[in-house]
């Protein structure tokens, strides 16, 4: 990435339109001289600091707090990389199902900027606590709208990037937390049937 | 596009600064302990002795203020609240320097370190510049007591007062429409005098005080009433004075607060100190809050000057 790119503010326009029109978004991605896959990773970076200062910030006084703004952003980005690349392959089969095209490193770039509202919750949560006003109730609630905002994002941008409706992309993009749902329950079940099993058999 | 691509590079510095505010605020903290004796390059884990300071006067505002920042009551007993719940904590130790404060907020105080003791967690008092009155009530519900040579202590006693402007009422020509629903409803007014019936309802309130101050006094110290009573006529006393009429325990310093609270719970003699720490931010809050409560100022200077109450403290 150049210094006259940088100066261009070119790099912006996926900030701006991951904000206010993740479809073109994507329609800018498939633009030659886009570079949105790398820098795509800047969100989740950007994203792991801000919200271990905001927990850092509404965390009580504790020797753990040195300990989780010096490291803890590096261990929770690569929790978010690792989720988001998970996250991102299940979509990507589950739309193959479909019979769309594999689109993996574009999914990985949209989820990646999808997170950007996310980044927003710092500034939001510094005003809470300056005026000490139930931080952490609107730590949860701007947690909560702004994940919203978030899964918007992503859903806007598999549809276009897929040119289907919105409510197969809202599938696509649930189908991980879905799977994991389903994955959890059925291992709960046979830990139950094995439970049994173990003490009445 | 363009302005655009302005307006987000401007979102993106700001959020940049709130980070960079953000990481500052954190690091003052840990400066902010550094100086207060705790390493934070290598932070402390494990048992250690918590710190809560009382330090002004000791009242209770009517919940948050002006920018948020709660009363002193509020915070002591958020902070003994949090520290309790603290599995690390194994002794406490309340750092005072109060003239004392209004009868409940005090009692408030009493009452909350007093519970904790009850829990077997030690508790010691370290006295500053002073803790005299309401600042000595609450170092008498820890375990031990340690002050200074020269801290200023005792004052135990109630006081309650309001100026007589009737004088200068009737000299500028100023009178007064009360209309009241009884007869005490204009009590301690500053435009006529107290009757008898008055002053007797007032002394009857401040002796009741005073009597649950001795009581308490004598619960926290292990003594009884009437040896407490021939020192607790509102005369103050050095640190030195207190121990000769046994109102403390030791003469020390506040390291020595805290090298005892460490004995009393057994614990080592480096373990961890687990200090108050206020964020820059907090700290210029606190100031603005001052700033803002201009009319507390001027019943702080002026004490008769409206709002009356009852307060154990030393009103030089």
């Amino acid at each position: 990435m150049t210094l006259s790119y940088f100066r261009s503010l070119a790099w912006a326009d996926y900030f701006i339109n991951a904000l206010v029109d993740p479809r073109n978004l994507f329609r800018i991605f498939a633009r030659k001289d886009a570079k949105p896959f790398g820098m795509s990773f800047i969100i989740p970076a950007l994203l792991a600091i801000t919200e271990i200062l905001s927990i850092s910030l509404l965390g009580s006084e504790s020797s753990f707090f040195y300990y989780k703004i010096s490291y803890g952003w590096i261990l929770f980005f690569l929790i978010i990389i690792l989720k988001l690349i998970i996250s991102a392959s299940l979509m990507d089969m589950i739309a193959q199902f479909f019979g769309f095209n594999g689109r993996i490193k574009e999914l990985v770039s949209i989820l990646n900027y999808s997170l950007l509202p996310g980044v927003f919750l710092l500034p939001i949560i510094y005003i809470f606590k300056i005026m000490n006003f139930a931080p952490l109730f609107f730590y949860f609630l701007f947690t909560l709208l702004l994940t919203i905002w978030s899964a918007f994002i992503a859903i806007q941008g598999i549809s276009e990037m897929h040119s289907t409706g919105f409510g197969r992309a809202l599938f696509i993009y649930l189908f991980p937390s879905i799977f994991a749902l389903l994955f959890t329950f059925f291992i709960i079940i046979l830990l139950i049937i094995s439970g049994v099993g173990f003490f009445f058999g | 596009m363009d302005r655009n691509r302005k307006i987000l590079a401007s979102i993106l510095a700001l959020l940049i600064l709130s980070i960079i505010m953000a990481v500052t605020d954190i690091t003052f903290r840990i400066q902010d302990t550094e100086k207060r004796g705790i390493k934070a390059g290598m932070p402390q884990i494990g048992p250690g002795v918590g710190i809560i300071r009382i330090e002004g006067p000791i009242n209770m505002s009517s919940g948050a203020g002006l920018v948020g920042v709660k009363s002193q009551v509020e915070r002591i007993i958020d902070r003994l609240d949090s520290l309790s719940r603290n599995s690390d904590i194994k002794a406490l130790v309340v750092r005072i320097n109060s003239p004392g404060g209004t009868v409940a907020a005090t009692q408030e105080i009493y009452q909350k370190i007093w519970k904790l003791r009850k829990k077997n967690i030690p508790i010691v008092a370290s006295m500053g510049d002073i803790a005299a009155s309401g600042g000595y009530y609450a170092a008498s519900a820890c375990n031990y007591i340690i002050a200074n040579h020269g801290t200023i202590t005792g004052s135990i006693g109630v006081i309650a007062f309001s100026p007589n402007l009737k004088g200068l009422f009737e000299k500028l020509g100023i009178k007064m429409n009360v209309i009241k629903s009884g007869n005490y409803k204009d009590i301690l007014s500053s435009h006529r005098d107290l009757t008898k019936e008055e002053f007797a309802m007032l002394q009857k309130m401040i002796d009741s005080s005073y009597r649950k101050f001795l009581k308490d006094i004598a619960l926290g110290r292990n003594m009884n009433q009437s040896e407490i009573e021939p020192y607790a006529d509102g005369r103050i006393m050095t640190g030195e004075e207190a121990l000769n009429y046994k109102l403390i325990d030791e003469l020390g310093t506040f390291e020595d607060a805290i090298d005892k609270a460490r004995r009393l719970a057994k614990l080592d003699e480096n373990s961890p100190v687990y200090d108050e720490v206020k964020t820059p931010v907090e700290q210029i809050l606190m100031s603005l809050e001052g700033m803002l409560k201009w009319n507390n100022i001027f019943k702080e200077k002026y004490p008769g000057s409206g709002n009356y109450r009852l307060e154990y403290r030393y009103l030089p």
